[in-house]
């Protein structure tokens, strides 16, 4: 009796699954090439449906399949395991992009003709990523985003507040501020990873681009390095809520957008998040004035997305004529505008109004990388900055920074060393 | 007859065998690989090179790791000993004659039905925001207990037992309903009341519910990760990094997979020591009753 | 316990059940939270107590018509569905089988005894250590697809299942069976016809345990599975990136998912409360 029941049980599921799950298998055979993208943008999809459509319209020998998977770096992680390998790949340029060029996962791409249309600052970001310096091109870089602070401009235009240009200017724009019973910033702290956006601002300017490498070559440490960064961030604090770490990135937004303090150190990408909250909130930026003179500021802007193609990809050909598609001016400023992104592309682009403040550093390429985009995630930087801010003691932190750095980035370390030795 | 017995003896064998052969395809088999990558500097993509034991000798002097170890355990215990205690009160409360009966029950099941992440995002509104103005209102500092070392695990631990109170309760009370009404009436002559009957009555025949309820809470606590992951993300200043988020963090999304292999096989061969002296010591319970 | 010392069964012990509804406080809140937070609009949304417990300005249902577009809800909810229900049948079929061998020989057989511990043994590994080989080997075995979830789940809750089955096996005197055996019947048989029906409420038990746990399961679907046949909590992750998270269109998207196992559970509440006393023998 139960088992009829199970077996007509089975028969139902059976007879479902046939019909929710037609469809999936192998292309049918069109003749065309299948070209296969995984980016990590879930919150672009809609852009890319669009690329995805015109693209096919427009080819009569090649098809482009986009995904847009969430958490798209476990996605693609398991794909390489099952060496399944897209064809391309978007990420943004950080570590594991580094890691992806030192598993040997990616193509050179030196020969791709569009290239040479990319802003020479973006290319080199993207060279100065990898662990030890390898022959070849791996990626092309497509947006980039901007990390400063973000200003509430009603608020500053009411008060007469004028943008800072150096970190003494900074502190006193932030006393006035106080002085005017408003809170000069709101801090996200209680999701680690933003306190690496002040962090970054502030190594930006203060610390050499290069630093990571320079101690995986025993030349300096963190602790010299690192100090003044370290100081600011703490110094800043006070200008915060009471306890920073007991709210999140979201909190964080609303609490700006609802105009409950002047000022947030994040990036650009936050932007959206402020609009769905408060869609009238007039926001502008302004570069993290980290340096004692103006001239000592610069951008904090990386790679945010990039397109590789993987190294056992059939179908190069097609896949840099899907390149040179997202890279016309037409697709490239409907992603700006679509995500509030700033284009890798040489070009007269339109920015968006959020760049206004940077717009100098922007178009002067008075930009470095996020130091982030160097940490290895396992070392948890963002973890470590927390306990430092809720602690105090700068330090111990930059000991306990100098310790793990060398923990984690064992291999690597000697890598760099076999490689400097020949 | 003799015949009959080799037949069940066969028949045995031949629902055994295959069931173990399955279990044995994916999760043994994948463990010992698991164990062999334990010996690597394994990203878990791209080549790797045999390090021999180094991951397991680090295993000892990280501190990180040891940290994780101390607060899920800290938090299994603690956890274990409140959900089991309020979800045998709620049981027999929910079991006694009372009016709504099921709609009780129905209710008091609810925050199982929610998955661990979504309970995690709804407490982090509680303890950010309304939690801090409570204790204000009756003269606390209105600090938040997730952004303090020393109380965020506590929180940790009530989301925890919100959600794990509703399965362990379904448990006791079909454990209590296996009590027959006949035991306390031969009880209730003898004069037990109380406290008392329900130690020498109720407890002893509902003892092997509540070994399940033990081991179900101690496996499903020690290996904590959902909660973290939603509620505090290991913070503030990585005191509720739980084993199972340092084992995921680090080694799938970071690029430890290596070690956090050794740390996997390690927490494996600990939890599997702790549960087996657990059920030896509860089974022995059982058998002297 | 209160004091049910007279013997009228017919009155309600109004001091619990003022307790009890009391205590439902603790319930209620957070669920309310859920709710009118589903209600409202991200512009809605303050940081404060007020503003978090405050009622929505209308009960307009566009955030769930929002969230069950963006989740693709009922291609979902039939994947999910579909995945969850396989998984239970099978459960229900392999795990009670093995418990039944298990149980019935496991005190006078060491080597079944160690298949026990072998199989409960396989509850504490940690799910991370397994995830890299096992997307391996279920791509090899062609297996990257919803019949693998299934076979994992079937796996993964083995254990567990096992440990309850052959626990619930000693509620069975071995009586029941001997009579049946007498007759004739095949143990094949017996189990099927005496043991099976008998365990119901563990059935009962078993099905809403992994029920549970399979349908707010994010990870392994998402190693798993290829393409995109995205389940619910799959599907939920669309709400989330890194740099902002729609709570408003996520907690109505978690009340959508939360029907279908609502509405299961009170089917199998009979089954998993009432039934056990007509399941033991004692």
């Amino acid at each position: 009796m139960a088992k009829r029941k199970m077996f007509s049980l089975f028969m139902a599921l059976a007879t479902v699954s046939s019909i929710l799950f037609s469809g999936c298998g192998s292309q049918s055979d069109n003749g065309k090439v299948v070209i296969e993208l995984v980016h990590y943008k879930p919150e672009a999809v809609r852009y890319f449906e669009e690329v995805e459509e015109q693209f096919n319209s427009s080819h009569d020998n090649i098809e482009l399949k986009i995904s847009s998977p969430n958490d798209a770096v476990t996605v693609l992680k398991t794909r390489f395991i099952r060496e399944d390998n897209p064809d391309i790949i978007g990420i943004g340029g950080d570590f594991n992009y580094a890691n992806f060029i030192d598993a040997d996962i990616l193509m050179d791409i030196s020969d791709f003709d569009g290239l040479k249309s990319i802003k020479q600052t973006y290319l080199d970001i993207g060279e100065n990523l990898k662990f030890v310096p390898v022959k070849g091109v791996y990626g092309v870089p497509y947006m980039s985003n901007a990390a400063g602070i973000l200003y509430n401009k009603d608020m500053f235009t009411e008060h007469g507040w004028k943008i800072p240009e150096t970190w003494n200017e900074l502190i006193s724009l932030c006393e006035e501020i106080k002085n005017a019973g408003i809170l000069p910033f709101y801090m996200g702290y209680k999701d680690t990873w933003t306190c690496l956006s002040p962090w970054n601002s502030a190594a930006s300017s203060l610390a050499d681009a290069e630093v990571c490498k320079e101690v995986n070559k025993g030349n300096t440490t963190f602790s010299k390095e690192y100090v003044t960064v370290a100081e600011q961030m703490k110094a800043l604090l006070k200008y915060g809520p009471d306890e920073p770490v007991a709210y999140s990135y979201n909190d964080a937004c609303t609490a700006f957008a609802r105009g409950e303090s002047a000022m947030f150190m994040i990036g650009s990408y936050a932007v959206p998040q402020i609009k769905t909250v408060n869609p009238d909130l007039n926001i502008d930026s302004f570069v993290y004035p980290a340096a004692d003179t103006k001239e000592g500021n610069l951008l904090t802007s990386g790679i945010d997305l990039q397109f590789c193609i993987t190294k056992d990809c059939p179908h190069k050909e097609e896949a840099y004529e899907v390149l040179r598609f997202l890279l016309e001016d037409e697709n490239v400023q409907a992603y700006m505008d679509n995500q509030n992104a700033l284009a890798c592309k040489e070009g007269n682009f339109n920015l968006a109004p959020i760049f206004d403040g940077m717009k100098e550093y922007i178009t002067e390429s008075k930009v470095t990388d996020y130091q982030d985009h160097f940490y290895p995630s396992e070392m948890s930087v963002d973890a470590m900055v927390q306990t430092y801010l809720l602690d105090g003691d700068t330090e111990s932190f930059l000991n306990k920074f100098d310790t793990a750095w060398i923990r984690y980035n064992r291999d690597l370390i000697e890598k760099v060393k076999n490689f400097e030795e020949g | 007859m003799e015949g009959n017995k080799n037949g069940r003896g066969r028949t045995f064998l031949l629902i055994t065998i295959p069931i173990v052969l399955l279990f044995f395809t994916f999760n043994t088999l994948p463990l010992i690989q698991g164990v062999i990558y334990s010996f690597t500097n394994f990203r878990g993509f791209g080549s790797y090179d045999w390090v021999g034991l180094r991951n397991y000798i680090d295993l000892f002097q990280d501190a990180r790791v040891g940290a994780s170890y101390w607060f899920t355990f800290r938090l299994a215990i603690v956890s274990t000993i409140v959900v089991n205690v309020i979800s045998l009160l709620l049981a027999m409360g929910l079991n006694s004659k009372i009016r709504f009966k099921s709609t009780l029950r129905g209710l008091y099941f609810l925050p199982n039905v929610l998955g661990g992440l979504v309970v995690g995002y709804i407490f982090n509104y509680f303890f950010t925001y309304i939690l801090p103005e409570i204790t204000k209102m009756l003269g606390g500092n209105g600090g938040s207990m997730l952004a303090n070392t020393k109380t965020a695990w506590i929180a940790v631990v009530v989301v925890c037992a919100w959600q794990a109170i509703a399965m362990n309760t379904i448990i006791y009370i079909s454990g209590l309903q296996t009590v027959p009404e006949d035991v306390y009436e031969a009880g209730s002559l003898d004069g037990a009341t109380g406290v008392n009957k329900f130690r020498y009555l109720t407890f002893p025949l509902i003892l092997p519910f509540f070994t399940i309820n033990m081991v179900l809470c101690m496996k499903n606590f020690l290996m904590v990760f959902d909660q973290i992951m939603s509620l505090t993300k290991g913070g503030p200043a990585q005191s509720t990094e739980s084993i199972s988020y340092l084992i995921y963090n680090n080694g799938m999304s970071g690029g430890q997979f290596g070690f956090q292999s050794a740390n996997a096989v390690l927490f494996f061969v600990v939890i599997v020591a702790i549960s087996v002296c657990q059920m030896t010591f509860l089974g022995k319970k059982e058998e002297q009753l | 316990m209160g004091k049910k010392s007279d013997k009228n069964v017919e009155k309600y012990n109004i001091g619990i059940t003022v307790l009890l509804i009391i205590g439902l406080v603790t319930i209620i809140f957070p669920l309310y939270m859920t709710v009118v937070i589903a209600f409202k609009q991200p512009s809605e949304m303050t940081n404060s107590m007020k503003g978090l417990l405050s009622l929505p300005k209308s009960f307009s249902l566009d955030n769930f018509r929002e969230a069950m577009r963006v989740t693709d809800f009922w291609h979902s909810l039939g994947n999910s569905l579909l995945i969850t229900l396989v998984t239970i049948a099978l459960s229900i079929v392999v795990h009670s089988l093995i418990g039944y061998a298990l149980g019935r020989n496991k005190s006078k057989s060491k080597f079944y005894n160690f298949i026990y511990l072998y199989l409960v043994s396989g509850m504490f590994v940690p799910f991370a250590i397994l995830m890299m080989p096992l997307v391996k080997q279920t791509s090899r075995m062609g297996l990257s697809n919803w019949v693998g979830v299934v076979l994992l789940y079937v796996v993964f809750y083995m254990p567990m299942n096992t440990m309850l089955y052959s626990g619930y096996l000693t509620n069975l005197p071995l009586a029941l069976e001997e009579a049946a055996c007498v007759d004739g019947a095949s143990t094949w048989k017996t189990y099927w016809t005496i043991i099976f029906p008998n365990m119901k409420p563990m059935h009962a038990t078993v099905a809403i345990l992994t029920a549970l746990g399979t349908w707010n399961d994010v990870m392994t679907p998402l190693v798993i599975m290829s393409g995109d046949h995205n389940t619910l909590p799959l599907a939920q992750l669309n709400f989330q990136s890194q740099f902002g998270t729609n709570y408003n269109l996520a907690f109505a998207s978690y009340l959508l998912a939360l029907l279908p196992i609502v509405i299961f559970y009170i089917i199998c509440q009979k089954q998993i409360i009432a039934g056990v006393a007509n399941g033991a023998v004692k």
